[in-house]
């Protein structure tokens, strides 16, 4: 079978404030840019198609923001591009789809990554039948994905303190990822039109976090719990007496803006185009649980994938959980026995936030320059997803 | 049926007035009737000679709905489809003669009553306080439907709209003008007249706000984020609250969400779909059974004896003014009674009136009551250290400590003073009436009157009688119950009478499964989860575990050797004497209790009741919680410790709040079906014990049509 080969990586550094002046059109189209600088033997004419995860595809990323990038990046028109959603793990998808063309034999040449300029289009802010519709809500006892996290590390036994702890480790590896520049490999500087420089490199929320900052935050789904949707909670989980609201904001992921592509390919479109391939992809997976655990969508969706590719946790050598609450990676180190010093070793989402269409690209960029950098050879990334959903891919180094 | 009239500024008025009944009832007639007046009017406005309708009634109501016995009965979703859609065809024509309508609303105006209000124009009402206006229907389980959500929404926003829909209140007059939903009051049927035309006379829009291009929602469509985010809070809320028991609430929420987002038009079909569903739906037949047919048999006196004239109290003595003393001082003050509110001091007693003076401004602040009425209640109430302030009063109750012995002390000492005609009540949880009555010098005058906390609020009060209570002062305290709006149920001097009896055993089941070794929390989520108001180990602590096995102790002594011990009572022992944790009043149950008075479960909880961590299935303990108390229900109708399905089935939602949506604790069993309920007995008979053995009255009460019972 064709495999399907990672050929480059990049991404805008993820803003909390300076991209909110850039169109999110621009952000993508700037990383579409920015791939022909760095593969300037790329044919943009043999690119099949550009993938794009977008959690909030309205308004300025409305409709289908790939194909109108690529049109603003003056790409030809011979490369189709599309939107699609699966929440937190969009892009992970994207990339997933990309590769399954190739495997697949219908492409043999893709962009997949995703965009989210969450200043612009603030989450929620394109409705939605689960959350926002009545008769939806009522019928699945919806929770937020803040409630349900806090569920999960109730159900778990996590304290606050260990949370906090974990969050505490995310930050301290984030400023030293960003401070010896180990996510330059990746790192795609913002001009404006005239040349200026926007921004070129990652903004930090809390640029000295310390455990005291940490302690002193206060809950953060606890209002959001007493308006009802804990008792909602209860509904799925009625042994528990109560939710505790463990969660602050300095231990989730906050909103960022940015966009992150990679260039995926067949092995022989590679040679045809003189293209050197950074990883295979040897496995993926999407799977569904229940929506009122959809935390544990991240471990379940790993392990499938570990069994699909023969492998034990033990053989992956990287391991990047995507922090959209300090209790998934929590839960799937301890479910997986992972390491901690091999689970998001250059922190994550907690520490950057996430630019959440763009969140899985970026696990598999620091995954790629990480194993790179370490001259290891496994990677895994996984997501867990609002709905229930998880995302899972294992790649190998090439 | 309408009478016409049109005066000199082509002004017509149409006014209700069907023949051969007092109230005026919306129906076919009505519509049928009102087809060649709304055609008449076209033509009147084609020619141009129509400025203006003004819609009122003959009658002291100004119309009202009443198609509750059909809505029991139907069956037929697209007959019930139809008749929503043809209702909302009717109000549709009647809004859209060309010139503008005002409703001259002399008369209480519910439920469809109030639809036809909605359809017009503008909405004048008298300023008396014997009106009632309001869409109640969520009480019945129901939504409206003739597009009053709709409207309602198009005239006061989706937020406004959902906050009067689900609370579904009657409103007075002055308060449905506080609301919105009426434009404007008058002091006299001339006065309403004339404001009706003098506004008529300075509009010429014809059109409702909804049919003019361009016009939209006020505070905007569920598209917009403020209005989603809401709908969702309130979805959130509602869940919490009601835990999906009550689906029309829920349809509400969705006729808004869904109905903001459309045309009028579209947006009343959709009502009308959701309409249909609540008709079709067995949460509603069982409200409708409890609260119309059921609250029918109460209040016209099925269970009353017969032959008696009905007492009209007019004073009332209160011995004891605490919590529940003053609660029933607010109560009988409310329906214009005059009270004498005793304690051992006059400062005691003056604190149970500064109680009801806190009660009555809150009262005030809140339009449920008129500054007029609040200054006229203040004077009625009079304290008092003295029992010879009792002599003018038709009826004394004394509402004080829970002690034999003080209990019949102040029986003796109001007595002297009562003449011949007055009514003794007391206020006792656990005290046999017959014992109490020993006492008294007057024992055929003598009846427990059984109110719940807080008494102001809960609509039920338990008539004990006692050995010797004669017929004529049950029926008289019947009428009382009554005339303080509240539901009367008769029962017999047993142990826990009726309420605090079936209400026992979802303690008792709830403490077995916990000695079982089911999670506490499991045990108290699911039973509210099934509806009840509080966890059955909540409860317990809140009553008083003593009391609990107190109540057990009764049925012990009650069946003699028959008695089969239950479970829980091994465990409420060991609460009890080798733990040491009675209950909140000591701070320390199931529950602890922090110095706010927060409670969480007791952690050592598990420790002592270890959890098997059982998770077989949540159904079988949530049934096992409500079939406890629905066969201890039924037990008391086979010893006639009650005397009417209605009886039992109000008792029980309003006594101990079993769920309304499943219409009381004996349709519970029609609700679930007889033959799988036999069946869930024998099961769970078989598997934890006698106490699920079904009585023998159980066909008989499941089956039988409940007037004859």
């Amino acid at each position: 079978m064709t495999e399907a080969y990672i050929f480059d990586a990049l991404r805008t550094p993820w803003g909390q404030t300076a991209l909110y002046e850039v169109k999110p059109v621009d952000l993508l189209a700037r990383v579409l840019e920015g791939l022909q600088r760095r593969q300037p033997e790329l044919d943009l004419k043999q690119v099949d198609d550009l993938l794009i995860g977008c959690v909030t595809p309205t308004g300025d990323q409305g409709a289908n923001i790939a194909k109108a990038a690529l049109l603003q990046a003056g790409w030809p028109p011979t490369t189709s591009g599309m939107t699609l959603n699966r929440y937190e793990a969009s892009s992970l998808e994207a990339i997933s789809l990309g590769a399954a063309k190739i495997r697949a034999g219908w492409a043999e040449l893709i962009v997949a990554g995703g965009i989210e300029s969450m200043s612009r289009v603030p989450l929620g802010s394109a409705g939605g039948a689960l959350g926002f519709d009545p008769g939806v809500l009522h019928r699945v006892d919806y929770v937020p994905t803040g409630i349900s996290a806090d569920l999960l590390a109730t159900c778990t036994g996590f304290t606050r303190e260990e949370l906090d702890a974990f969050a505490l480790h995310t930050y301290h590896r984030a400023v030293h990822a960003g401070e010896q520049g180990y996510f330059h490999p990746s790192l795609q500087p913002i001009y404006d039109q005239n040349g200026l420089l926007i921004l070129d490199r990652d903004e930090w929320r809390w640029p000295a976090m310390t455990a005291d900052l940490l302690q002193a935050q206060s809950p953060a789904f606890a209002e959001l719990g007493a308006l009802g949707f804990d008792q909602m909670a209860l509904h799925h989980f009625p042994a528990v007496e109560q939710v505790k609201h463990l969660h602050t904001p300095a231990t989730m992921a906050s909103s960022a803006d940015g966009a992150a592509l990679l260039l995926l390919g067949s092995q022989q479109k590679g040679k045809a185009l003189g293209l050197t391939p950074r990883a295979r992809i040897r496995t993926a997976t999407t799977l569904s649980l229940d929506p009122a655990i959809l935390l544990r969508g991240a471990h379940q969706a790993a392990a499938v994938a570990l069994s699909m590719a023969g492998m034990e946790p033990t053989d992956i050598d990287l391991w990047e959980c995507h922090e959209s609450y300090a209790a998934i990676p929590l839960h799937c180190q301890r479910m997986l026995q992972i390491p901690a010093d091999r689970l998001n070793v250059n922190g994550g989402a907690i520490a950057l936030g996430a630019p959440l269409g763009a969140a899985g690209a970026f696990l598999l960029s620091t995954l790629i320059d990480e194993l790179e950098r370490r001259d290891l050879n496994t990677g895994l990334a996984t997501i867990a997803a609002k709905g229930g959903m998880g995302v899972a891919m294992i790649i190998e180094r090439q | 049926m309408i009478h016409y009239k049109k005066d000199t500024d082509n002004i017509a008025t149409l006014t209700l007035d069907m023949a051969g009944v007092s109230a005026n009832i919306i129906n076919h007639r009505i519509w049928e009737a009102f087809v060649p007046v709304l055609d008449h009017l076209k033509q009147e406005k084609k020619r141009g000679q129509l400025r203006g309708v003004i819609l009122t009634s003959a009658k002291k109501t100004f119309l009202s709905g009443g198609a509750l016995d059909y809505l029991y009965q139907a069956r037929d979703a697209s007959e019930i489809f139809e008749s929503a859609e043809r209702l909302k065809q009717f109000l549709r024509d009647l809004e859209h003669p060309g010139v503008p309508v005002v409703a001259a609303i002399n008369g209480s105006a519910i439920g469809v009553g109030f639809e036809v209000a909605l359809a017009c124009h503008r909405r004048i009402a008298l300023r008396d306080d014997r009106l009632r206006l309001g869409l109640p229907e969520a009480e019945m389980g129901l939504i409206p439907g003739g597009g009053g959500i709709i409207r309602l929404m198009w005239l006061l926003g989706v937020a406004k709209a959902y906050e009067i829909l689900a609370d579904g209140r009657r409103y007075l007059p002055h308060e449905a003008l506080q609301k919105g939903i009426i434009d404007d009051l008058a002091d006299s049927p001339k006065e309403m007249l004339l404001k009706a035309k003098s506004w008529l006379l300075e509009t010429s829009e014809g059109r409702r706000p909804w049919d003019r291009p361009g016009a939209t929602i006020p505070g905007g469509t569920a598209h917009d984020l403020v209005i989603a985010q809401h709908l969702r809070e309130q979805s959130a809320r509602l869940a919490a609250q009601t835990h999906f028991i009550y689906p029309a609430q829920r349809a509400i929420l969705q006729v808004l969400s869904e109905g903001s987002k459309v045309d009028f038009n579209t947006a009343c079909r959709i009502e009308s779909r959701y309409y249909t569903e609540l008709v079709l739906s067995r949460e509603c037949k069982n409200m409708i059974k409890a609260f119309w047919f059921d609250a029918n048999f109460i209040r016209t006196g099925k269970n009353r004896p017969r032959g008696f004239g009905k007492f009209r109290p007019r004073q009332v003595g209160i011995i004891g003014a605490g919590l529940m003393g003053s609660g029933i001082a607010l109560s009988c003050l409310r329906q214009g009674m005059k009270v004498v509110l005793k304690d051992v001091s006059k400062p005691i007693a003056d604190r149970g009136r500064e109680w009801v003076t806190q009660k009555i401004n809150a009262l005030v602040e809140n339009a449920e009551l008129q500054a007029s009425q609040a200054e006229k209640m203040r004077k009625n109430i009079q304290t008092t250290d003295d029992s010879s302030a009792f002599e003018t009063c038709d009826l004394v109750i004394e509402a004080v400590f829970e002690n034999q012995a003080v209990k019949q002390k102040v029986t003796r000492e109001a007595e002297q003073y009562l003449d011949e005609y007055a009514l003794f009540g007391t206020n006792t949880i656990s005290i046999p009436i017959t014992k109490l009555a020993a006492a008294s010098i007057r024992p055929a005058h003598y009846v427990g009157l059984h109110f719940f906390h807080p008494a102001e609020e809960v609509p039920l009060v338990e008539i004990v009688r006692g050995a010797l209570t004669s017929d004529e002062t049950i029926a008289r305290a019947f009428d009382f119950v009554q005339a303080i709006q509240k539901t009367p149920i008769i029962v017999k001097d047993d142990w826990g009478f009726f309420a605090a009896r079936v209400q026992n055993t979802y303690i008792l089941e709830g403490i077995t499964l916990l000695q079982e070794g089911y999670p506490p929390a499991l045990i108290e989520n699911l039973g509210r989860q099934a509806g009840m108001p509080k966890g059955a180990l909540e409860l317990a602590d809140d009553l008083g575990l003593d009391l609990v096995l107190h109540y057990e102790q009764q049925a012990a002594e009650h069946y003699g050797p028959k008695y089969i011990q239950h479970p829980a009572v091994q465990a409420l022992t060991k609460m009890l004497t080798t733990l040491e944790r009675p209950g909140r009043a000591k701070r320390a149950g199931f529950y602890q209790y922090d110095s706010a008075g927060q409670r969480t479960l007791w952690p050592e909880l598990t420790a002592h009741f270890p959890s098997q961590n059982i998770r077989a299935n949540d159904q079988e303990v949530t049934d096992r919680l409500l079939f406890a108390q629905v066969i201890e229900a039924v037990w008391c109708m086979q010893e006639e410790v009650i005397f009417s399905i209605a009886a039992a089935n109000l008792g029980s939602i309003y006594g101990w709040g079993f769920p309304a949506a499943k219409g009381g604790v004996i349709q519970y069993i029609r609700d679930y079906g007889l033959a799988k309920f036999q069946h869930r007995c024998n099961h769970f008979q078989q598997a934890y014990g006698q106490r699920f053995r079904a009585p023998k009255l159980l066909p008989k009460v499941a089956t039988e049509p409940e007037a004859s019972i």
